[in-house]
């Protein structure tokens, strides 16, 4: 029964090592300063800062912004991007939810909007808004 | 701390509200008395979510107003008819003993655990790609649109949310929103530390009235609270945590029920097998695998594997039917399971799922695996532990033999999924793994008797009761 406490003992201590050591300790001191420096701000910028807007914290902005400017009943929304990639399209997707999103599709469908992120209108659309590094736009 | 702290409020008040409503419907899960209070909280937790996700489709269907009154309406659907179904058992408490240096000492590390995770979880609005393109963003789509809308599951273009996963995540998602008046991703974050909470209740609760000491009760959760790979800030969002939750749930239930501990065994059970089959996929495949359990544990035991498959099957049965009349049939949309026609072709692939695991295990993750070998290894033999440890390896097995299957390749669901999904099985394993050290540190062990004790603080697993009717 001694040994087998013993070994059970033994093997606790180096799990418990383990997962502290895995835990890493340090990262929570730092997560701590971002938390109480980040805490005050709205929701939509602390997103802005996080980690699922780091492949690209201006699309974020973009995308945010082009939330804000939708018209109440728009059936969906296509954003052109110079670097279209699936987080782009996560995070488009989630940030507008309940619309639709497409990105870089072949064609913009009936009664959806665009909008351009980082590449110059098409000729002959309509600015709905006009947004940072881009603007939401209409069919003529 | 202004915005952050203040829409946390809401948040940990409708928590609070389910946690509170579901406290009244575990007193039909859970037997009555001061060993069984940590496990009725956390059942309490489980039920009082339960609800907060059922009231949104339940409101979408008899087109209410989403909100409190569909959720009051729930409650008391559940609440009333628990209280009079209440168990009548009570669990014997083991005997008071002056609190140790090793208690105060996993107590510290468990408190530690716990404002880890929490600070982790709570860091920013949860980000994590699943989280943005599946769970978050359906739960995002109900809340927002009032519905169920049918191309979440229609249309090609939203694939990449799986239309296939099961939507009780979203929905509790959607509830929490509806009931806190808005929906907030940083602040509903809070549900991750409270699910590890309820899960870290469950485990002490359990191993306690299976006979286990308070210390190694303490230490057991003491570990898993630091099990960062499952309590980080990239599974907060995703439903690892909670289906982790639900295993828990579900394997110490299906032991309780097989060993016959208590009356209320089978609802919880019943509940238990929900929760699986409506958080993740895999949840039915742990159903089943805890049918094949049952059945080899019970096999010599007439209609005890009959009426035990029958509150595991069913409830879980029911929620996927309840899937498919929502949505039609769905194909898993990661995996190709015609590999399974060409077994030539296959088993290759099974090497080079399992090639892929073992060069991404850290060493670090070595040492964790051979000192967890070592404490199976020192324990001594018990039903209940072998089961749990049974029901986590055949979810490890199934986790190593999906790879084979996936469409972009084995290695590529090895990196993206395999050891976040494995990490899922940590509360199990260690029920399971501690449920074998219980003879070795026993409740009460030194200079109590015996007297009082629970039949199952004495022969761990022996199907007896742990419980005397009030």
């Amino acid at each position: 029964m001694k040994a087998r406490r013993l070994a059970v003992l033994s093997a606790g201590a180096a799990l418990a090592v383990v997962l502290v050591v895995a835990g890493n300790p340090g990262e929570l001191v730092r997560r701590a300063r971002y938390l109480e420096g980040s805490a005050p701000l709205e929701l939509a910028r602390r997103r802005a800062g996080g980690s699922g807007t780091a492949f690209d914290r201006d699309f974020f902005v973009f995308v945010e912004a082009a939330r804000r400017s939708l018209p109440a009943g728009v059936h969906g929304l296509v954003i052109f991007t110079p670097r279209p990639s699936p987080q782009a399209l996560y995070l488009a997707s989630y940030v507008l939810a309940p619309v639709p999103v497409l990105v870089e599709p072949d064609g913009v469908p009936p009664r959806w909007l665009a909008a351009v992120y980082k590449l110059p209108p098409p000729e002959g659309w309509r600015i709905v808004a006009r947004l940072p590094a881009g603007a939401l736009l209409a069919r003529p | 701390m202004s915005g952050f702290a203040a829409s946390l409020g809401p948040v940990a008040a409708v928590l609070a509200v389910a946690a509170a409503a579901g406290w009244g419907v575990a007193a039909a899960l859970v037997p009555r008395g001061r060993t069984a209070r940590p496990e009725r909280f956390a059942w309490g937790l489980a039920a009082g979510l339960a609800v907060v996700a059922l009231s949104v489709p339940f409101a979408f269907t008899l087109r209410l107003p989403p909100g409190w009154l569909p959720f009051l309406l729930i409650c008391a659907l559940a609440v009333l008819p628990a209280r009079l179904l209440a168990a009548r058992e009570t669990v014997a408490d083991p005997p008071q003993r002056p609190p140790d240096a090793a208690g105060a000492v996993f107590t510290a590390a468990l408190v530690a655990g716990l404002l880890a995770y929490a600070l982790r979880a709570l860091t920013e609005p949860m980000w994590a790609n699943d989280y943005l393109a599946i769970w978050g963003f359906k739960g995002k789509t109900f809340f927002a649109e009032g519905a169920v809308p049918q191309r979440l599951f229609q249309w090609p273009s939203l694939s990449f949310s799986h239309p296939e996963y099961p939507l009780g995540l979203p929905f509790l998602y959607a509830g929490i929103a509806y009931l806190a008046g808005r929906w907030d991703d940083h602040a509903m974050a809070l549900l991750f530390p409270v699910l590890q909470a309820g899960t870290l209740l469950l485990l002490f609760g359990w191993l306690r009235r299976r006979g286990a000491g308070r210390t190694l009760a303490l230490g057991a959760a003491a570990l898993l609270s630091l099990f960062e790979p499952l309590y980080r800030g990239f599974t907060t969002g995703m439903a690892e945590v909670p289906i982790s939750f639900a295993l828990v749930l579900l394997g110490t239930s299906l032991c309780d029920r097989i060993d016959r501990t208590d009356r209320s065994a089978s609802r919880r059970l019943v509940l238990a097998s929900v929760l699986c089959a409506a958080t993740k996929n895999e949840g039915l495949f742990f159903v089943a695998a805890g049918l094949i359990v049952a059945a080899i544990s019970a096999f010599s035991r007439r209609g005890v594997f009959a009426r035990a498959a029958a509150f595991l099957a069913l409830p879980a049965a029911l929620v996927a039917a309840a899937h498919r009349l929502l949505r039609g049939s769905l194909p898993l949309s990661d995996f190709d399971f015609s590999w399974l026609r060409r077994p030539g072709e296959l088993l290759p692939r099974i090497g080079e799922s399992v090639a892929a695991v073992l060069e991404n295990v850290s060493p670090l993750g070595w040492v964790g695996l051979a000192a967890l070998a070592l404490m199976i290894a020192a324990g001594r033999p018990s039903p209940p532990g072998t089961r749990l440890i049974a029901l986590a390896a055949c979810g490890v097995a199934a986790y190593l033999l999906l790879p084979a299957f996936a469409v972009r390749g084995p290695a590529w669901l090895v990196q993206t999924a395999f050891f976040r999904t494995t990490a899922a099985l940590a509360p199990l394993l260690a029920a399971g793994v501690t449920a074998r050290l219980i003879p070795l540190w026993p409740s009460g062990e030194s200079s109590e008797s015996g007297e009082g004790r629970g039949a199952s603080a004495r022969s761990p697993g022996a199907p007896r009761p742990s419980t005397r009717a009030s």
